[in-house]
């Protein structure tokens, strides 16, 4: 981009005032985590409530009662890859709206999210960011938008049920292009799905004084499995329809095909086999705590099946890949751009025996 | 009639912009009296993906054999035959997906046995049975013996796209209600009233035109009230001669017998305003107010036609459309009639009327002249804006003016009696 970054964050602050509630003043554009004093820095349950708890310490009692709501399934299957203020009302994200806090409980809030994201660069936590400087690159680029639409401010938190040691619980964030949600039960990770990323623009965008393009390397793993395999292969994993979208969106929960599509994992060389988990780990590494995950999809991968339609470039309107194993199940979409034209992607990670924490069978 | 549209267009688009990237298909059903009319609007990326290659025009002998094997209908008396009327494109917008270009194909349906026209299966997979992540929103947009027209809100009969579970594609089942004679003349009646209700240009001229009933003309001036009976009468003659003039071109227009163009008829109401405020003001054809309320009834009647006219109904369904509407018509502008002469005669005793009727009869010239405007120009400008704003107060209009009438009325009385002892 031709201009500089500080310009546009001068310009930000000018011209999206949010709510604000407590004695702070404006407010940064999507600002990063903040430093929590005294919770405990090895990973983990305690962490996690040590987090929560300081977040819910900033809030007014009205903000709080907003963000901390009891476990139930139907708020948990509320989520949805629009932005907030497109979507229907009876299936609005709960929570806490980042529009309605100050810098610091956004830094709070996501103090938590970034405590249950993986570490690693472009995934996990860099990517949760990213994609909001996306939707600030939106704003500020976009022609003809709709006001409020857009914006990094357009994103919700809610913990449905007490982060404690005992019981269940599951923190919720998501909004535009986003859906994190992580489910615990009795201090264990019982479910980190659904779990839904997009972004537009796809391609390289410089913002928030770094390049972002946090979904390339996802692009880029499907590419490299798919190219890895050999004429016939490729044929069976071919699917003989065409798909402009994922198939398990919002509102699609438990809809998996009874008969998986495509080459069974079984039939692949060891090298074909670790780029199917490398697709994997693009998904799974957004967790934290990752590696009970990984462990079993592993151990599932003989019975899982890859399969893709449009091209293996992973790039033009309608390449689709999808991994459907006993528990795993992504799918990435390349869907034609709605503000920049071109495409942008559309991905899910659900997995079949714990989304929501396996509440929903 | 445009905000019922403009309401109705937002609850399609509500339902079809959600979590789609690109819009779903929506199919609009009329159920006529021996076939089923239908339009069926698609993204035209969605069809080239289905076909997998760029469409450079539609209207070719290829879609129309594509449409005709991918819009089908069978029932008990077997395959409906299938034809396609039209096919042809627009720009069409949407938020969550910005502009593309869209594909509207006007189809017909027609079953071998008619008696089979509402319980049929819908074997609609257009672009679906190809791109499999496509789904297409049927409505049923018309079904007379329902008291469903266009109008009065579209009903959603189902939602096509493949199962995710089986891959499969099912077909949609149809069933409606039989519905009956009675229900579709009763919703064509209620149409009528809400027609004048909602229908401020047609109510503005037949009540300027009721302004100066009860008095009597004298030279170039209006002078005196006539009486109860002069104006009783007068009245009656003018919405009588109001009512023909409209019923006469209502039946010819609906009957598709005559059809003008809907701006100059548009146009021609709002002049018809202007002429009766200015008749109110000055006595321009002091007498003859007959043969001016059924004059311009006649052009009313046209634009109430052209809401009959566009449902393509079977001459039965026809003739109880024309008969219900017509009669709504009547009751609602009897109703708003009973509402308001009577404030205006006792009004129109006193010498100041003549401000009150001056005074109203250069506001309707005012909405008059919007009228004209907006549709000469096809844009809303101020003075539209203003009376769409006023128009839901007419209640309160009218509850104002009987105050004030009776309020005179009394202290008259009042100031007599003291005068007398």
């Amino acid at each position: 981009m031709a201009f500089s970054v500080a310009f546009i964050t001068k310009n930000h602050r000018v011209a999206g005032a949010p709510v604000t509630m407590s004695s702070d003043t404006g407010r940064n554009y999507n600002p990063d985590v903040i430093k929590v004093e005294g919770c405990p820095a090895k990973a983990g349950i305690k962490q996690i409530i040590c987090l929560t708890d300081a977040f819910k310490a900033q809030l007014s009692p009205e903000q709080r009662q907003i963000v901390q709501l009891p476990y139930t399934v139907s708020d948990a299957k509320k989520w949805n890859n629009l932005p907030q203020n497109m979507v229907r009302a009876d299936i609005k994200a709960p929570g806490l709206n980042f529009g309605t806090m100050t810098t610091k409980q956004i830094q709070y809030a996501k103090a938590v999210i970034k405590a249950l994201a993986g570490p690693a660069a472009n995934e996990g936590w860099d990517e949760l960011q990213q994609i909001l400087n996306a939707d600030e690159y939106i704003k500020a680029n976009g022609k003809n938008l709709v006001a409020g639409r857009y914006g990094d401010n357009n994103i919700n938190i809610a913990f449905l049920g007490t982060p404690a040691l005992k019981g269940t619980f599951e923190i919720q964030y998501g909004g535009h292009h986003t859906a994190f949600a992580n489910t615990y039960k009795d201090g264990i990770l019982v479910g980190a799905t659904p779990s839904f990323r997009g972004i537009e623009p796809f391609d390289k965008f410089v913002w928030n004084g770094k390049e972002n393009q946090p979904l390339q390397q996802e692009q880029a793993a499907f590419t490299a499995m798919l190219t890895a395999l050999d004429e016939t292969q490729l044929a069976t994993a071919k699917l003989n329809r065409a798909y402009n979208d994922i198939l398990t969106g919002p509102e699609k929960d438990t809809a998996f095909p009874a008969t998986p599509s495509g080459v069974k994992v079984s039939t692949l060389s060891a090298n074909q086999k670790a780029l199917v988990l490398a697709a994997i780990n693009t998904y799974v590494g957004d967790v934290a705590d990752a590696g009970p995950i990984t462990k079993k999809y592993t151990a599932e991968l003989n019975d899982t099946y890859i399969s893709y339609a449009g091209t293996t470039a992973m790039i033009n309107r309608g390449d689709y890949v999808r991994i459907d194993g006993p528990s795993v199940w992504i799918e990435y979409s390349c869907q034609r751009g709605a503000i920049f034209g071109g495409t942008h992607p559309h991905s899910i990670w659900r997995d079949k025996k714990t989304d929501y924490g396996g509440n929903i069978q | 009639m445009r905000k019922c549209i403009v309401l109705f267009l937002l609850g399609f688009y509500s339902i079809a912009v959600y979590a789609h990237p690109m819009p779903s298909s929506v199919v609009k059903l009329s159920v006529l009296d021996s076939y089923i009319k239908g339009e069926a609007k698609m993204p035209l990326p969605e069809l080239e993906s289905a076909l997998g290659h760029p469409i450079a025009s539609v209207n070719t002998a290829l879609f129309t054999s594509y449409f005709i094997n991918h819009i089908q209908a069978v029932s008990k008396s077997g395959e409906w035959h299938t034809t396609i009327q039209s096919i042809t494109t627009n720009d069409a917008q949407d938020e969550a997906v910005g502009k593309y270009r869209q594909v509207i194909v006007q189809f017909t349906l027609t079953p071998a046995n008619v008696n089979d026209l509402r319980t049929f299966t819908f074997k609609y997979d257009a672009i679906i049975h190809q791109v499999v992540t496509h789904k297409a929103l049927i409505y049923i947009e018309q079904d007379w013996n329902n008291g469903i027209q266009n109008e009065s809100g579209a009903r959603q009969a189902g939602i096509i796209g493949m199962d995710i579970a089986s891959g499969k594609i099912y077909p949609l089942q149809v069933s409606l209600e039989e519905g009956s004679a009675w229900k579709g003349f009763k919703n064509m009646l209620q149409l009528g009233m809400r027609h004048i209700k909602e229908g401020t240009d047609h109510l503005l001229f037949l009540i300027v035109l009721l302004l100066p009933a009860m008095l009597l003309p004298e030279k170039k001036e209006w002078g005196k009230f006539g009486g109860i009976t002069y104006s009783v009468t007068n009245l009656l003659k003018i919405v009588t001669a109001f009512t023909i003039g409209h019923s006469i071109t209502l039946l010819l227009g609906a009957m598709g017998w005559v059809r003008l163009p809907g701006q100059p008829v548009e146009v021609l109401i709002a002049v018809s305003i202007l002429v009766s405020a200015a008749h109110a003001m000055h006595p321009i054809f002091p007498r003859r107010e007959i043969f001016v309320a059924g004059g311009f009834g006649l052009i009313h009647g046209l634009a109430f036609a052209s809401v009959i006219a566009n449902l393509d109904l079977g001459v039965r369904q026809l003739v109880l459309s024309v008969l219900g509407f017509n009669l709504g018509i009547e009751i609602m502008q009897l109703l708003v009639i009973i509402m308001i002469v009577p404030w205006l005669m006792l009004l129109s005793v006193n010498p100041g009327y003549k401000w009150f009727r001056i005074g109203a009869s250069l506001l309707a010239v005012v909405a008059a002249c919007g009228w004209i405007t907006e549709r000469l120009t096809i844009e809303p400008n101020i003075i539209t804006t203003i009376v769409d704003k006023i128009t839901p107060y007419a209640g309160w209009i009218i509850l104002l003016l009987m105050a004030v009438s009776i309020t005179i009325y009394l202290v008259k009385m009042l100031s007599r009696k003291t005068a007398l002892s």
